[in-house]
């Protein structure tokens, strides 16, 4: 089993434990066993939720990243690198200001069909750009989520709130308490189906062709991992925010040491992006103790330099 | 003689354009609105001269159409040194060095980082564009997180300072930044101008152009001088322009239908600058202050270089 080979299991227990202890109120743990009120209500309202956020997060976009990239046939493609993640905030953007009111599920339904009418014109977009240079598409998919999100700022300053945008859409694990991130566990059904099917996502791999021949329903597929990714960006960027280039670069750290059997790597993937996530928010909480660094800068500076050590490394 | 004319109907396109600028629903106010628009008139000269001359200089040195110093990096590494700068030493920063030293400071970083770039990624002569593009554009994000993450350190009235820094205005410029920045753009001008035909044999490759007798690396090192103080100049008077550099470069390029030097540059100044008076005119008369330049600018020439790539992927 390449989970137990990794050696990932008792790094990501040292991790959640880390996560757990560091805070900026100080709990005496060994209230807990005495069960104190105060240290019960830290953990469980606070620190436990925002536990289960990261881990779900981090498992839900290093999936989706790999998701992606079977589906592009692409190592350089995931939600950041698509326009998914752009088109999702757009969709937050256009729900506040047309239905005010509206609660969480709704935002969550516009993000839905935004993210995945993004990810259906990029894929039409790559498709007519026959010559599949590596870097290419990645190359396009940063442009256009640049151009949607030049569109959310166009919106955004025309109602006013460009300010707050730029506040709430960094990816931020800090106002995670008991009762606002529940949405997130939609994550585990969308990881657990795409563990059942992670054989077909395997043979999306292989083409078109090849993945008809072997009869698979190729569009069916297709569509099924691109909502797959669209529910779990968009439950991500309503609840913590845009977090970029985690489903990047782990699932290209599993594939280079583990290879592409995604039946087999795809537990690694997972546990290997919340590991990222959760080392990526304890740096944030100590870098500036005792306040925080938003998440989306410590996972943008780091994954964004393995990214960069990806395609430095891909040249030689 | 056809020449002449286009010159002439280009200057007297411009000319219309500008006072049009400053003279519409003006009342002929000449205490206060006329003045206003003359320095904002200005800053948008030297800013469009700056873009289009490093932009074209900079794809002539790289021999493609699609990467310029602003898509490479080199705006955030100007934003990143600023804020490192107040990071490090805080207001009194700007005490301590003065507008000039700052200045020089700087445009020396940007020296270095292009110097390493060249050295990095130039290094095998035939480097894959799109790796470049792929590179400069993560290394923007991974530097943009950096900058943010800084603007987190730094207090309030410090965080409300390098704010304006990074979006593009012009209403930043102050009259006497712009004699500077008109003074140093005038010396790259008249240096630049006699090195014309030199940069016209670089484009010709570097084996061309050293079996021509020119002598590459002084000719190269020199260019890439030009390049980072214009850049370094319309970083600090109107912020970061992103594509916009691209999108002159390749309307000039059509407009002239001649690759020679003397005719692109002036004319790319002009589309340049042209542009710049058709996007703050939009923004004052047609959108009522409801949306900025650079979202305009952002919006507009994001597009076209998305349309740029795919229509060029095969021969970049």
């Amino acid at each position: 089993m390449p989970l137990l080979r990794s050696g990932l299991l008792p790094l990501f227990a040292l991790l959640c434990l880390a996560s757990l202890l560091i805070g900026a109120r100080q709990v005496a743990w060994l209230d807990i066993l005495s069960l104190s009120d105060d240290a019960w209500l830290t953990l469980t309202a606070s620190r436990l939720p925002r536990l289960a956020a990261l881990v779900l997060t981090g498992v839900g976009l290093a999936v989706c990243g790999v998701v992606l990239q079977q589906i592009l046939r692409n190592k350089f493609v995931e939600p950041a690198t698509t326009g998914g993640l752009d088109a999702a905030k757009l969709g937050i953007l256009v729900a506040l200001t047309a239905a005010p009111g509206a609660g969480t599920t709704v935002r969550m339904l516009f993000a839905l069909a935004f993210s995945l009418g993004a990810s259906l014109l990029f894929i039409a977009i790559i498709r007519r750009v026959r010559a599949r240079s590596t870097v290419l598409v990645p190359v396009i998919g940063l442009m256009y989520g640049g151009v949607l999100g030049a569109i959310a700022e166009f919106y955004a300053y025309q109602h006013n709130i460009l300010q707050s945008m730029q506040g709430w859409l960094l990816g931020d694990f800090s106002r995670i308490v008991q009762g606002n991130y529940e949405i997130l566990w939609l994550v585990l059904p969308v990881v657990a189906l795409t563990y059942a099917y992670a054989h077909r996502f395997t043979m999306l791999g292989m083409g078109e062709g090849l993945a008809t021949s072997l009869g698979l329903n190729y569009r069916a597929t297709v569509l099924l991992g691109l909502l797959l990714v669209a529910v779990t960006v968009s439950a991500t960027v309503i609840t913590a925010g845009a977090i970029p280039f985690v489903g990047l670069v782990i699932p290209n750290l599993v594939a280079l040491r583990h290879g592409d059997h995604l039946g087999r790597t795809l537990p690694v993937v997972a546990l290997g992006g919340a590991s990222l996530l959760l080392f990526c928010d304890i740096l944030g909480r100590l870098v500036a103790y005792p306040y925080e660094v938003p998440i989306g800068l410590t996972a943008g500076g780091v994954g964004g330099l393995l990214f960069l050590g990806l395609i430095v490394w891909r040249r030689r | 003689m056809t020449r002449k004319l286009l010159w002439a109907g280009v200057g007297a396109g411009l000319a219309a354009l500008a006072l049009t600028y400053v003279l519409l629903f003006s009342g002929l106010d000449f205490n206060y609105v006329i003045p206003k628009r003359l320095v904002r008139l200005g800053a948008m000269l030297i800013g469009g001269i700056c873009i289009a001359w490093s932009a074209i200089a900079f794809q002539t040195l790289t021999n493609n159409r699609i990467l310029t110093p602003a898509v490479m990096g080199y705006e955030a590494v100007y934003l990143l040194a600023q804020s490192l700068l107040v990071l490090v030493l805080g207001t009194q920063s700007l005490v301590l060095l003065g507008a000039g030293g700052n200045f020089a400071l700087s445009v020396a970083l940007m020296l270095v980082y292009s110097w390493l770039l060249h050295r990095w990624l130039f290094q095998d002569g035939h480097s894959n564009v799109y790796s470049l593009l792929l590179v400069g554009l993560v290394l923007t994000l991974v530097m943009g997180t950096f900058t943010q993450f800084v603007q987190f350190r730094t207090s309030p009235g410090e965080f409300s300072m390098l704010l304006g820094f990074t979006q593009a205005s012009f209403n930043r410029a102050q009259p006497a930044q712009l004699l500077y920045a008109g003074a140093i753009v005038a010396l790259v001008c008249a240096v630049g101008h006699r090195t014309l035909p030199t940069l016209d044999v670089l484009a010709l490759g570097r084996e061309s152009a050293i079996s021509l007798g020119v002598d590459y690396r002084r000719a190269v090192r020199l260019q890439l001088v030009l390049i980072s103080t214009l850049v370094a100049v319309s970083t600090s008077l109107l912020g970061p322009t992103a594509f916009m550099g691209i999108f002159v470069a390749n309307t000039a390029y059509a407009l002239a239908r001649s690759m020679r030097h003397h005719v692109t540059l002036p004319l790319g100044c002009a589309i340049a600058v042209a542009i710049f008076i058709a996007a703050q005119l939009a923004v004052e008369h047609v959108f009522n202050y409801r949306t900025t330049v650079g979202i305009l600018v952002n919006l507009v020439c994001g597009a076209y270089f998305l349309a740029l790539v795919v229509r060029h992927r095969g021969a970049p």
